[in-house]
Order: structure tokens, then C-alpha cells, then sequence
């Protein structure tokens, strides 16, 4: 077995918090190696040592059999190693080509014939398919995680690092990614996996490392282990489990949408005339690609926005011509996508920002001791920490922001939820129990929609899935409902 | 990082006496004249409190806009259109009643004033500075010509309304020798709790509040945030009227051209010192009524009076850095 990065006793404090204990992790070389672990156990902290962009603290690192010590990301790429980042950094106003060789130019002349030309041959070594004169801001998420792949391969790399590779993805582009990867791996270059999807590890990793809490817990061959034991070492403990969802739906229709059109933020038409009913106790998930206009649905359905057409209306209160305050008194519960920016205000403490977006509610009359006894009761629900409910919300990680968040949007008598990405920056654990409590609401009669760009989650825990694609609402047929490559044709417009 | 915050106060300090050595003014005797001219006796007592009293109105003015994101340079000219409608409604007008007139007419016309800044920050988001500074010069050109031409009282020899009737000029609510606490000052204080109970206490208060501290989360939160950013310019134009209307009934009895004395942007001060308990506005308008009327005494031992403004200038500047440097930790 030749190791392509050995790294031995790596250590890395930030101020109080042992962000990596003496991690040890190898990779044999032309295999693709998946790291796991929940948010915050190190996963990204060890990639970016290995990448040169930080520096541990105590530690070695040897690629292809030579101790390296990287300063910055610079000398890595030198060695050969290459990593796509989880936000990646195409630049939309850039060509594909110009994105392509941006900071690996090869000289102080651009020798577009020449570029082009390695660039094609790169391409069809893949068998990828760009245009290199176009904008890349029309790529779709797919497109661009290719580009992102050529721009290693352009820099020479033979070590891969890609960061939650597939969470922009639908499920068939992510088989097409793996497939990539495994022709790069049979030449001979090594691929290292940082994920969350436990599935994925199983059908395309030959290893796997398990971190938690910044420390190793696990390395297996994918072959020896199964995916429960997966699951309990990167939780730490007992998963809660997932049973087949179950809807408790009755046949009051409560949320009515009729011919829906939004527009989106650069003025194109985002949501394209869609229908949806939504009954009385019904869990619905939207599955699709990232920038297929839920955005714009939920910001029309919870008022920050006006629709161009149609209407939508909740237990016949026609809530397009209503303001968003009335929807809420009717039982609109919303966690938004971006909770640093939609869903708190930073600078004010827990308790303030309690009665954020229930303000109106009977139970906030008395404003003040309401917000007292009430954000307890909300940042306990799914164990938000934190270091005093009057410490400001800035104080507390993202992870724990959207707990609170979730808890006040479920506490105080939900009739319609909106979740967008609820289990964002959540672990497995608190992810299903965040379901569960949308699960009980509906369960009382309530109704939720959740919009997730990762599919396995929606099918864990909606009892009905529609897909969002180019502005269109589609819904498998009754037979194909669960059926993952249905839906993941639907998410690309494929049916 | 943390080392800012202390440097910044030492050159604020540096800053203070260096100035004090440029004017030549022997610094022990500066400070002293300071604290002897405002709190020396019990009339120049009176006289700080009298300093402090458009300052409390139209530092909750400022406060209250700075609340809702919005920064009121021109609540000097709220001031301005307020004093000079509400002086001539209580000249038309004699009497108790007339003085409540006034203060009505003072409030709605402040607001009107203030009224176009907040409608186009909100449909246009044309930045409030810039419209209210505008609208304090046309408030300034504007009363002079009043004065000069319509609201010209007979026999004025200067731009001036009439000299208001004695049965609707403010006497003090209380009287001890040289003491004397103005009615207007009982209401300032009045202005400042209310306001505080209305921030802290009410939902609307909390609307408010949030749509100046997040504009998108309030948004999300159901907050109709452009209403509130008309509501709280015409709130923070209405009290600053009252604060006009109440200087010409408890003090100046008369418009004239002149009238301005740079109230309303010492309150910008006033507000700023404040930070997030709104009853802080007591103290900071004390000290800023403590300066003005300590800066006279200075000047009488020949140094300019505007070495006040330098230590008021200073004062802020600390005072945002030292905020400054929490906001860092909190987030670090």
C-alpha cells in the first residue's frame, strides 16, 4: 500500500476550543477516501492543514512518502494538491476559461489558443463538455463543480480534496461526479471525500475516517463496516432513528396556491404559475437544485415579497393580498434560510430576539416578561447553548442559532410552517428531532412545507415530495412518490 | 485589537490638554471655570438646567430616529419650522390654549418637516442625511423670511414675531431663591421616560427597534419596515417641534431670525453618548447643558468658548470607540 498523505498527531487549538487532538489520517494513494463527521468536528480544519491554509500546531504531514510542511496554499498546490471548498470559488462574471486558469496562468501573456486547446483536452479526458467563451454565472451547480475538478487537474493535481462535493447536486449529477472521480482515481490520483451523506460513502469510497469533536474515532475499510456502526461513531452514541414518515393527513385543504408567479432578483420570472395544495396534517418536502425559485416561493408565501400572479391563500384567508404580520397571527411559522440575516439580529440578546416574528402574538402582550419566560422555553426545546440567554445572539455559533430559531418558530401554536434548510449547520441528531417537532405540529393539524436541497433528508422525513425545477412544481406519480432516481429526474428537468 | 480602545482614550485625553495649551489657558483654571460657571450657584444651576432642556427633547428626537437606523442631522430644522409656527399660533392665540396650540402646531409642523426625508429614504432610498441637512437650510431661509415678511410682529425693528402675551408665557413650575425649574424641563423629562417605556415596552417600540438593528429580519419577522421608517421620521420631527414650540413659551417668547442655536446638533451628540438604555439621555443631556453653560463662563477668561465643543467632540469619540471595542468582543 503506497500513502499518498500521511498526516500523524496533527493538533490545532483556537483560542479555548481544540478545534483538532493529535489526528492521525491516511490516505492510500489512487483510492477515494471519505472523511465523515457531523458540523464542527474538525473535517474542514484538517483538509485546510492539509492544504497549507492553516497551520497546526503540533503535527507532520508527509505526501508521497516526502515530509512537507506547507505554508500557504501555494506551496500545497505546488505538491500536487488541490481542494474545492464547499462555497466554491468560480466567479460568475469571469469566462469558464478565464475561471479555468485564473492564479495558474502560466506566464505573463495569456495564449488564449493554447489554453483553449489543453482546456479541451482536459475536458474530453473527463468527458466533460464546456464552452469556454461562455459567462460562467450560467453554469448550473453541476457545471460548475466540473469546472472546479478541471481547475485541480489544470494545476496538475494528484491530490484531490473536495468539501461537500455533492450538497448542491441532484442525485443523478452526483453519480456522474463519482463516476469522474473513480476514472481519476484508476489513473492513478488520490481523492479525499469530506461528507455528511453516509449513502454516498457506501457506494462510491474505498476508505473511510470517522472524526468527532476534533479527534479520530474511526478508520475502516467501506467493505468491513456497516452504515448503522458509521452513523453511532459519528454521532457518538445511540442515532435516533428514522422510520418511514407517515403522514396523519386529514382532507381539509389548508394551504391553497393557485397559479403562483414570483419574480426573481435580477427581475427574470423565478416561480413559474405553480399549484399546490397542502392538506391538514401533511409534511411536503421540496426537493431540487439550488436556484430553481423556492427561494422566491417562500419569500412570496411569507410576504418579504410580492408575486407577479396568481394568489395563495390558508384556510380561505387570501394571504397574497394579506400582510405578513396577519398571516403570522393566522399561524405562518417561518425558519428561514439564512438565520445571520433573516432570522435574528445579532447584536441583541437571546431574550430579545425571542419574540422576533411572534411580536404580534396575544402571548407577547406583556412584551417584556413574555420574552423572559419564553426564550428558555424556546432555546431549551432543541438544547441550544449558550453561555446566558442575555448574551447577544452573535455570541453563539450558527449551529446553535438555528436551534433557537427552530424552537421559536415551533413553539407558540404553528398552523402552516416554512422551513428552508432547517437542518443547516445541525448535526443527525438534532436534525431528526427538529423534524419530529414539525412531524407533532402536523400530527395536530398543522401543515409544513420544508425546502432542502438534499434529497435523502426530505425522503427521511416528508410524507410527500413535490420538485421545484427552472420555476416549475412537478410531483412524481403515486408509484414513483419514494423513488429516489424518479425524483432526482425530476430535480434536472429530465421528465 | 484590545489595546485600541486605551490609546484612543489617552490621545482623546492628549487631545483635551493640548488644545487647552494652544489657547493658553492654564488648565486647572479652565476646568475649574467650567464646573464654577454651570454648578457654581443655584442661578447658574438654573442655568444648566435651562441649557439642558431643549437638549433632553431633541436628543429623544435623534434617539429615537437613530433607533429605527435612521440618523436625523435635521432636527435642527424640525426645531427651527416648529419654534417659528408654533410662536405664531401662540401669538394669534393668547392664553393657556394657545400655548397648548402651539405646542400642537409645533408638533405636527416638525413633523411635516421631517416628513419628506423619511418618504424618500423609504421609496427611494435617498440617504435621510443628506435630504434632512437640505431641508435644515430651507428651514433656516424659510423662518427668516417669516419673520421678515408675514409673521412680523408690529413695531419689531428686527426679523421677529410679536413678543408673545404674558398670560401665555411659561412661568417656572418651581421656584427655590435663585433655583428655578422650568415647566418645559418637567415635560423634557417626561418626553425622555415615555419614550423609554414606549422602546422597551411596547410592540410597536420593538418593531421599531428591530428594523434599525436588521432590516431583512425585521422584514422576515412581518415588520412592515418602510412604515416604520416614515413613522419614526415623523416622530423624531414632532418631538423636535415640541422642543421648539417649548423654548419660545418657557424662555424666548419671541421668533426671531437667530433663533437656532445649534440645539439641534448638539442633541446628535446628546443621542449618540446614549447607547442602549434610552434614560441615559438624563445624564448625557446634562453634560452637554453642563458644557454649554460651563463654555460661557470660559469664555468670560478669555478662551474661546468653542474649546467645549473640542471636549464634546472628544467625549463622542471615545465613546464610540469604546462601543466599538464591545462589539469586537462580543464577537469574537
Amino acid at each position: 500500500m503506497i500513502l499518498a498523505v500521511s498526516m500523524q498527531g496533527i493538533s490545532k487549538q483556537y483560542g479555548s476550543v481544540q478545534a483538532l487532538g493529535n489526528v492521525t489520517f491516511e490516505v492510500e494513494k489512487g483510492t477515494i477516501h471519505a472523511l465523515v463527521g457531523e458540523n464542527g468536528a474538525g473535517k474542514t480544519t484538517l483538509m485546510r492543514a492539509l492544504y497549507g491554509a492553516m497551520q497546526p500546531d503540533s503535527g507532520s504531514i508527509t505526501v508521497n512518502g516526502q515530509a512537507a510542511h506547507f505554508h500557504d496554499s501555494r506551496a500545497a498546490i505546488d505538491a500536487g494538491i488541490g481542494m474545492v471548498s464547499q462555497h466554491y470559488g468560480i466567479i460568475g462574471e469571469l469566462t469558464n476559461l478565464d475561471n479555468l486558469v485564473l492564479g495558474a496562468e502560466g506566464g505573463p501573456v495569456l495564449m488564449k489558443g493554447s489554453m483553449e486547446q489543453r482546456a479541451n483536452e482536459l475536458a474530453a479526458s473527463m468527458g466533460f463538455e464546456f464552452d469556454w467563451a461562455a459567462e460562467s454565472s450560467t453554469l448550473s451547480p453541476a457545471g460548475g463543480q466540473k469546472l472546479e475538478i478541471l481547475k485541480l487537474l489544470w494545476r496538475n493535481s494528484q491530490i484531490m480534496i473536495l468539501d461537500e462535493p455533492t450538497a448542491m447536486l441532484s442525485p443523478q449529477d452526483s453519480d456522474a461526479l463519482y463516476e469522474s472521480l473513480k476514472q481519476l482515481a484508476a489513473n492513478g490520483a488520490t481523492v479525499i471525500v469530506v461528507t455528511h451523506r453516509i449513502a454516498e460513502v457506501f457506494e462510491h469510497c474505498r476508505r473511510v475516517t470517522v472524526l468527532r469533536g476534533g479527534v479520530k474515532v474511526a478508520d475502516h475499510d467501506v467493505a468491513d463496516v456497516k452504515p448503522e456502526q458509521l452513523a453511532e461513531e459519528i454521532v457518538g452514541g445511540t442515532v435516533i432513528e428514522r422510520p418511514v414518515p407517515v403522514s396523519n393527513e386529514r382532507s381539509n385543504i389548508r394551504l391553497r396556491i393557485d397559479a403562483l408567479s414570483v419574480r426573481g432578483s435580477k427581475g427574470e420570472t423565478a416561480v413559474k404559475g405553480i399549484d399546490l395544495q397542502v392538506k391538514s396534517g401533511q409534511l411536503v418536502g421540496i426537493a431540487g437544485v439550488d436556484g430553481n425559485g423556492q427561494r422566491e416561493l417562500f419569500h412570496a408565501l411569507i410576504g418579504v415579497s410580492k408575486p407577479m400572479s396568481g394568489s395563495f391563500s390558508f384556510d380561505g384567508n387570501q394571504w397574497d393580498t394579506e400582510p405578513g404580520s396577519t398571516r403570522i397571527l393566522e399561524g405562518l411559522r417561518v425558519i428561514p434560510e439564512d438565520r445571520h440575516d433573516e432570522g435574528v439580529i445579532e447584536e441583541w440578546s437571546l431574550y430579545d430576539n425571542s419574540a422576533l416574528g411572534l411580536q404580534r402574538l396575544p402571548v407577547f402582550r406583556r412584551l417584556t416578561s413574555a420574552m423572559k419566560s419564553e426564550a428558555p422555553v424556546m432555546a431549551e426545546m432543541f438544547k441550544t447553548k449558550h453561555g446566558n440567554l442575555s448574551d447577544s445572539m452573535g455570541s453563539l455559533s450558527g449551529g446553535n442559532q438555528q436551534r433557537f430559531v427552530a424552537g421559536r418558530a415551533l413553539r407558540i401554536d404553528p398552523q402552516m410552517i416554512l422551513a428552508f434548510q432547517p437542518a443547516r449547520g445541525l448535526d443527525l441528531n438534532s436534525t431528526t428531532k427538529v423534524y419530529q417537532e414539525i412531524r407533532k405540529a402536523c400530527d395536530e393539524g398543522a401543515c409544513a412545507i420544508v425546502v432542502s436541497f438534499d434529497l435523502d433528508e426530505l425522503l427521511d422525513f416528508c410524507d410527500r415530495i413535490v420538485v421545484m425545477c427552472h420555476g416549475h412544481l412537478s410531483e412524481p406519480k403515486p408509484e414513483e412518490a419514494r423513488d429516489r432516481a424518479a425524483i432526482g429526474r425530476l430535480m434536472v428537468g429530465a421528465e | 485589537m484590545k489595546a485600541r480602545v486605551p490609546i484612543l482614550f489617552a490621545c482623546g485625553i492628549l487631545l483635551m490638554i493640548g488644545s487647552l495649551m494652544i489657547v493658553h489657558a492654564p488648565i486647572g483654571e479652565a476646568v475649574a471655570t467650567i464646573f464654577q460657571g454651570s454648578l457654581g450657584n443655584l442661578k447658574k444651576i438654573s442655568g444648566t438646567i435651562k441649557e439642558m432642556t431643549p437638549l433632553l427633547i431633541l436628543g429623544s428626537a435623534v434617539y429615537l430616529a437613530l433607533k429605527a437606523g435612521l440618523f436625523n442631522i435635521g432636527a435642527e430644522g424640525q426645531y427651527l419650522v416648529g419654534a417659528c409656527f408654533a410662536c405664531q399660533t401662540m401669538v394669534m392665540v393668547p392664553g393657556p390654549v394657545g400655548v397648548g396650540l402651539g405646542c400642537l402646531v409645533g408638533i405636527v409642523t416638525g413633523a411635516l418637516w421631517a416628513l419628506p426625508a423619511g418618504l424618500i429614504k423609504a421609496f427611494r432610498n435617498g440617504h435621510e442625511v443628506i435630504t434632512t441637512i437640505m431641508l435644515n437650510a430651507v428651514a433656516a431661509n424659510m423662518t427668516k423670511a417669516l419673520v421678515a415678511g408675514p409673521f412680523k410682529g408690529k413695531g419689531q425693528l428686527v426679523p421677529s414675531t410679536a413678543v408673545l402675551p404674558v398670560n401665555s408665557q411659561l412661568t417656572p413650575l418651581f421656584t427655590f431663591r435663585d433655583l428655578e425649574i422650568p415647566q418645559s424641563f418637567v415635560i423634557g423629562i417626561v418626553v425622555v421616560v415615555g419614550l423609554a417605556y414606549w422602546l422597551n415596552k411596547t410592540v410597536a417600540g420593538y418593531e421599531l427597534k428591530a428594523s434599525g438593528a436588521n432590516p431583512t429580519a425585521a422584514q422576515f419577522a412581518g415588520i412592515k419596515t418602510k412604515q416604520v421608517t416614515v413613522k419614526a421620521m415623523l416622530m423624531s420631527g414632532g418631538l423636535a417641534g415640541l422642543a421648539g414650540a417649548l423654548q419660545v413659551a418657557q424662555f424666548e417668547h419671541r421668533f426671531y431670525d437667530g433663533f437656532a442655536t445649534g440645539y439641534g446638533f448638539d442633541a446628535l451628540g446628546v443621542s449618540l453618548l446614549v447607547g442602549s438604555n434610552p434614560l441615559f439621555l438624563l445624564a448625557s443631556s446634562f453634560f452637554f447643558g453642563l458644557l454649554n453653560k460651563g463654555g460661557t463662563a470660559l469664555s468670560l477668561i478669555g478662551v474661546n468658548k468653542g474649546i467645549t465643543m473640542v471636549v464634546l467632540a472628544v467625549v463622542i469619540v471615545m465613546f464610540a470607540a469604546v462601543r466599538y471595542g464591545r462589539k469586537q468582543v462580543n464577537h469574537g
